[in-house]
């Protein structure tokens, strides 16, 4: 399933599928474990360890700075910029969050900020974050790239 | 004599399972396939003060640098910010 196809079964059902959650307002890995199925965390390119943190990041990054951080990871249907702001629109309160989206198959990395989060993470804030990002997804390290982007979004973007 | 050979039988086929080609890895390694699914990771909504506020999308943004695509292309202004890039 492509990100387009996730866009289209979203726009009808209204709830986002495929997701490490059920649902933007369900449990987080560490809330709940088993929320994510054994299946699902042994099929992804992620060890449980990386999950854990990078569910931590994000819980952490969305508590100091008030906005809503998110990570998608899969094909962006062309244009992929596009795609990325479709997906952020999905996000309850979108206006106040702020999509990563990585598609490691074309190699490419979308972050998009909400017209409100964008107040506090400017456009060039984002793009030093997505180079240091970029670096390391080029090293193979997908996991402490998005780690990095997170800690560096939510370090721009400071305590709200 | 028996026993130096069954070590090395035993080091052989150690080595054999573990340099089994056709089993996937789950470690990124850029320029080879990633056949994963769609994964989408949000955490939970109680740290989201105003979640649902300022969703009307008319608001100007503050003013920002050139915004470029993954392929270099500019990217007109819009509500949404960010930026993009590849590796």
């Amino acid at each position: 399933m492509t990100a387009g196809d996730l866009g289209k079964t979203a726009e009808i059902s209204h709830e986002q599928p495929l997701t490490a959650l059920t649902k933007p307002g369900g449990d987080t890995l560490v809330a709940d474990p088993e929320e994510l199925g054994p299946n699902a965390v042994l099929d992804g390119p992620f060890t449980t360890r990386q999950l854990l943190r990078l569910d931590e990041a994000l819980r952490m990054a969305d508590r100091q700075t008030g906005l809503t951080f998110s990570v998608y990871i899969g094909e962006l249907v062309a244009p992929s910029r596009e795609t990325a702001e479709k997906l952020h629109k999905q996000i309850d309160g979108s206006a106040r969050a702020v999509l990563i989206a990585v598609s490691p198959n074309q190699r490419k990395l979308e972050i998009v900020t909400g017209h409100e989060a964008r107040k506090r993470i400017s456009d060039r804030d984002a793009k030093l974050a997505g180079l240091s990002m970029a670096a390391a997804f080029a090293g193979g390290d997908l996991a402490g790239g998005i780690l990095s982007g997170i800690d560096q979004l939510a370090s721009h973007a400071g305590r709200h | 004599m028996i026993i130096p050979a069954a070590i090395i039988l035993v080091v052989a086929l150690l080595v054999l399972a573990g340099s089994d080609r056709t089993r996937r890895t789950r470690r990124y390694r850029p320029g080879r396939p990633y056949d994963f699914q769609p994964m989408w990771f949000l955490a939970s909504p109680e740290q989201v003060t105003g979640a649902s506020a300022g969703a009307d999308g008319h608001q100007k943004a503050i003013e920002a640098p050139i915004l470029e695509d993954a392929t270099g292309h500019r990217v007109l202004p819009g509500p949404v910010g960010g930026a993009s890039d590849s590796w």
